[in-house]
């Protein structure tokens, strides 16, 4: 665990990936832009990350938020991820999940501690504000340190 | 900051110094925001910093910055040697949000434990680096690793502050540069300690490789010579050569100048927040002679310098 | 005579025409500009002022003639119809066979083969997270896997779509099981679907595994092997529909499929291939929006251009090669999550677009493919789509119905116009190959993309039940999700295990050998080795393996 808090006065950092074998990038790429014209520090990676990948990258790089993009069944392997976060000490980190994820295995991911599900047609501005209240923090692009 | 926060503070410090990577990102998170434990975790560390090899790379967009880190990173890990990457990307100005996109070419380096990678924006700060940077590279000294390799936003002329922080900085180029032989001349190439072509594989290349080193031998006539190299980064040519020549110019410009690479960014942030102070009394407590100078300079008594030397002159007594 | 006609027109009807443009201002004084998705303006009515009939000739001919406007063939849909090709893919190789049976039952005059996302990323089953194996698609791995998908079934009578990128190790299955049941090669007929790499670094699909240059490369010695021996097997479909998913307009999707095209061509004469015999086999696929009238000008005035490229660019006389012969999938970014059966009406809308587009081959979409993989009763439903409109509404019973409309016409040169402009700008970043290399391309792509969402956030742009006409649901149209069971996987993954140890060792290491020494060399189709090494019984995973050691793996190119 990270012994002290983060400080509040500074952009969100989100890291925007991609796990399993999927490649469609576009419902991400549009996300990392309106998600940077909102303020935040936007962490991008191609698509087909491993699991222990992103878990480094997001204690390298300090994020507050994890976004995955998934489609086709890139979905299920989110449990493992979730476990392998927590394993690293990481549990302070919230993940939200975008894409086709069906009804049947939205509960297994709610479970694993996902905080938020974005399905298909959830408008962009839903997005960001989520993420903002997930960070607990208030977005000041213009307060920068 | 009560008892509990500030055994957090040392607890944090020491992980840090013990070669956390989790420590190291948190304590970069609060050098970033500059306020509140920032002066603190830099005053701890400073006795612990001195090992590092600070290795700087510029250049304009497009060149393959991070893909030639990419291979050094991978030339680094055959020598044993551990690797801290700061890689800045531009901040907008019109929100202040950024997209850190350059770890997407250092891929290949995901879980190998020896490599840490820092995405840096930076927030609205000119000259190819964060406000930050020197002392994010300080942490990462600090913490244990042994070479470290800082990419800067890459937007073309302006970036020579990098120099001043980098014991060895390199000039990446691509072939058929046009414009940017404009760009090269007017800034950055005066920084450089190593130029490099990379792309090396492109016709062009050859060309671009004799234009450059044709502009050098115009410029540092009096000055140690730049070695000009070859690289196709996507393939790994050439960089293990590039590897020794950084250690041959970092050993050449230590011996040289006797400045070790934290006293070079020690003299940097001195500056920096002299100029800052300076500015900021001049705004507050010398705000009333600030306003007889403005008098003095539209009456045409003055002219700007001259008010300006007045003005510090006094503030300086 | 018609140029005449048109003019009196003119004269009769200005009156006629000032005085409705003033009643409509009249009557909608805040009229709002409409433009379509590829940025032309729509205006409210379009006269013979826009076109008329004097520009018959010029434009339009008759169809099977240039320019080809109205179709490539002299009978066009009233002759022969479209093949409907739906692409399935699903669990094991047994999955797939059953499946494929019941779907020739039905009708299905061609077919395809998705594989796995494990298989489209270059690997075996074995190499991945066994949670995902087959459940996007069908894991074929060996030749005998090959040989199961295709029991029962005569290969050399049937036209199949495979679905892999290069190497196109399905198709050199599909070889190897033809060469092991005595089936000639002349009589494998099919695709390559996934041959354009160009569209996949764009789009930045799963479907890339080889670098830029080794794909280059690997997709002009794919063409000259099958030239020679599989004759009537197309190698190459160019691919509109990934640029157009990922972002693209139409217009745009529509240029760089041709610049693409363009670019092939020019590789494969560069290594001395006769343009007069392969241009005859390039094919295309796109996507169909739903954005109707846009669509149908897009296809109308692509083959338009598509003829003009292949006889003044390449200079080709074989008329074969001016008929621009695509496939078309319903665009499965226009459906919705919510309320899903409206996904219905919105494929039949794209399907309709797409026909009277001149489509020589249809894929429409499943109404639940954005809740999960396809279930077999919503593929049923997009299968009767295509049949209720060929059968039930007559929309073939006339070769191009909308041709001589004052809209389409004009929406077709604006097309023509907008599309010629955009190949001129990447022929100025000097061809396909280069812009993409750059990024030019995906730039492009990445802001229209951006500006789509912005529109649809605004609600400039209305999509039913997402941000209009939302409604309370019930969520009872919902099909139960289809997963292969686990055992079944497990024991696919056994049969892996025990194929390559029963296999003749020797002979897959002669063939890796082989296929490294043909990766290092110049001289060598790389294809042919890949086929050998498929008959050999090396797997697939081993020959993507092989290949992306030896020639360079493919990085993504991103911009945002």
């Amino acid at each position: 665990m990270t012994d002290v808090h983060k400080p509040t006065t500074r952009p969100i950092k989100v890291l925007v990936t991609k796990i399993g074998l999927d490649g469609h990038d576009r419902g991400s790429r549009v996300v990392a832009a309106h998600l940077r014209d909102a303020g935040m520090e936007v962490v991008y990676t191609p698509p087909w990350q491993a699991i222990d990948a992103v878990v480094k990258l997001a204690m390298e790089e300090d994020v507050d938020v994890i976004g995955l993009s998934c489609l086709a069944t890139d979905h299920l392997l989110v449990p493992k991820l979730m476990r392998a976060l927590r394993d690293s000490g990481l549990a302070h980190i919230k993940v939200v999940v975008g894409g086709i994820v069906p009804d049947e295995d939205e509960a297994a991911l709610l479970d694993a501690g996902v905080s938020r599900i974005f399905h298909p047609g959830t408008s962009l501005d839903d997005i960001t504000e989520t993420i903002t209240d997930l960070a607990g923090l208030s977005l000041a692009p213009n307060e920068r340190p | 900051m009560n008892g509990t926060a500030r055994d957090d503070t040392a607890r944090l410090i020491q992980r840090l110094v013990d070669g956390q990577r989790a420590a190291l990102a948190r304590a970069i998170t609060h050098i970033e925001s500059g306020a509140g434990l920032a002066p603190r975790i830099l005053g701890a560390i400073q006795s612990a910093i001195d090992k590092a090899r600070v290795i700087g790379f510029t250049g304009p967009p497009g060149v393959g910055k991070s893909t030639l880190i990419n291979a050094v990173i991978r030339e680094l890990r055959k020598r044993k040697k551990s690797v801290a990457v700061a890689a800045v990307d531009p901040s907008s100005p019109i929100s202040g949000g950024s997209i850190l996109g350059d770890r997407v070419r250092m891929g290949e380096h995901g879980s190998d434990e020896g490599v840490f990678i820092r995405s840096i924006s930076s927030r609205g700060h000119l000259g190819g680096l964060s406000a930050t940077t020197a002392q994010v590279i300080d942490l990462m000294d600090a913490a244990g690793w042994d070479v470290i390799l800082i990419e800067t936003v890459g937007a073309g002329q302006s970036e020579v502050e990098i120099a001043q922080i980098a014991d060895v900085s390199i000039v990446v180029c691509a072939p058929g540069l046009g414009d940017d032989v404009q760009a090269l001349k007017a800034g950055i190439l005066e920084i450089a300690d190593v130029l490099v072509v990379n792309k090396a594989d492109h016709p062009l290349a050859e060309q671009t490789r004799k234009q450059l080193t044709a502009m050098l031998a115009l410029r540092r006539a009096e000055r140690r010579e730049v070695p000009v190299l070859s690289t196709v980064a996507t393939s790994g040519h050439g960089v293990d050569r590039l590897v020794e020549v950084i250690e041959d110019q970092y050993r050449d410009t230590v011996g040289h100048t006797q400045v070790r690479g934290p006293i070079k960014r020690f003299r940097y942030l001195i500056a920096n927040a002299a100029g800052r102070q300076l500015q900021e009394r001049l705004t507050t407590s010398a705000a009333g002679a600030m306003h007889e100078m403005c008098a003095r300079v539209s009456r045409g008594e003055l002219s700007v310098d001259s008010a300006a030397r007045v003005l510090l002159d006094d503030l300086l007594k | 005579m018609a140029r005449k006609r048109a003019v009196l027109l003119q004269d009769d009807s200005i009156d006629a025409h000032a005085e409705w443009r003033r009643d409509y201002e009249q009557q909608l004084p805040h009229d709002k500009a409409v433009t379509n998705r590829s940025g032309i303006e729509i205006k409210p009515l379009y006269t013979p002022n826009d076109w008329n009939d004097a520009s018959y000739v010029g434009d339009l001919g008759y169809p099977g003639q240039p320019p080809m406007t109205r179709g490539i063939y002299a009978t066009m849909h009233r002759g022969r119809t479209w093949s409907q090709r739906q692409l399935i893919g699903l669990g094991t190789p047994l999955d797939y066979n059953q499946r494929l049976k019941r779907l020739i039952d039905a009708g299905t005059s061609a077919i395809s083969l998705i594989p796995c996302n494990s298989v489209y990323r270059g690997y075996d089953i074995d190499e991945v997270d066994p949670l995902l194996v087959g459940t996007c698609g069908t894991t074929v791995n060996t030749i005998d896997d090959m040989d199961v998908c295709f029991r029962g079934i005569n290969i050399g009578r049937i036209s199949t779509a495979m679905n892999d990128p290069l190497p196109f190790t399905l198709l050199a299955l599909l070889l190897a099981v033809a060469k092991r049941r005595g089936v000639s090669w002349d009589h494998v007929t099919g695709t390559s679907n996934q041959s354009d790499y160009i569209s996949h670094f764009v789009a930045n699909h799963m479907f890339f595994r080889l670098a830029l240059p080794a794909s280059r490369r690997l997709l002009v010695d794919h063409i000259a092997f099958c030239n020679q021996w599989v004759p009537n097997w197309n190698p190459l479909s160019v691919v509109g529909q990934h640029m157009q998913q990922a972002g693209a307009t139409p217009a745009q999707a529509m240029a760089f499929t041709l610049c693409t095209a363009i670019q092939y061509a020019e590789d494969c004469i560069n290594r001395d291939m006769d343009p007069e015999t392969f241009l005859p086999r390039f094919t295309f696929f796109f996507d169909i929006a739903i954005s109707f009238f846009e669509e149908i000008a897009k296809f109308r005035a692509g083959r338009r251009l598509w003829q003009k490229i292949v006889r003044q660019r390449f200079g080709v006389t074989n008329s074969k090669a001016w008929r621009f012969k695509f496939h078309a999938q319903t665009s499965g970014v226009d459906l919705t999550r919510q309320q899903p059966l409206n996904n219905i009406a919105r494929v039949t809308t794209q399907a309709m677009a797409g026909i009277f587009g001149g489509l020589q081959s249809l894929h429409t979409d499943a109404y639940d493919e954005v809740l999960s993989t396809p279930t077999e009763a919503a593929a049923q439903i997009a299968i009767s789509t295509q049949n209720i409109l060929r059968d039930e509404a007559h929309l073939t019973d006339v070769i191009d119905p909308l041709a001589g409309s004052y809209y389409v016409e004009t929406l077709t040169n604006q097309m023509e116009q907008k599309i010629e402009a955009l190949i001129g700008q990447i022929d100025a970043a000097g061809g396909m190959f280069k812009a993409v290399e750059q990024g030019i391309v995906q730039n492009m792509v990445g802001e229209s993309a951006r500006e789509f969402a912005h529109q649809v956030e605004t609600g400039e742009q209305v999509i039913v039940g997402v941000n209009a006409f939302q409604a309370e649901e019930d969520g009872s149209v919902r099909q139960p999700l289809e997963r292969p069971e686990p055992h079944r996987i497990q024991n696919q993954l056994d049969q892996l295990r025990s194929f390559k140890a029963a296999r003749d060792q020797s002979k897959v290491q002669s063939a890796l050998d082989k296929l490294t020494a043909a990766a290092n060399s110049d001289d060598i189709n790389v294809f042919a080795e890949v086929v050998d090494a498929a008959i050999a019984g090396v797997t697939h995973g081993e020959i993507v393996a092989c290949l992306r050691r030896e020639m360079g793996a493919g990085e993504p190119l991103i911009s945002i």
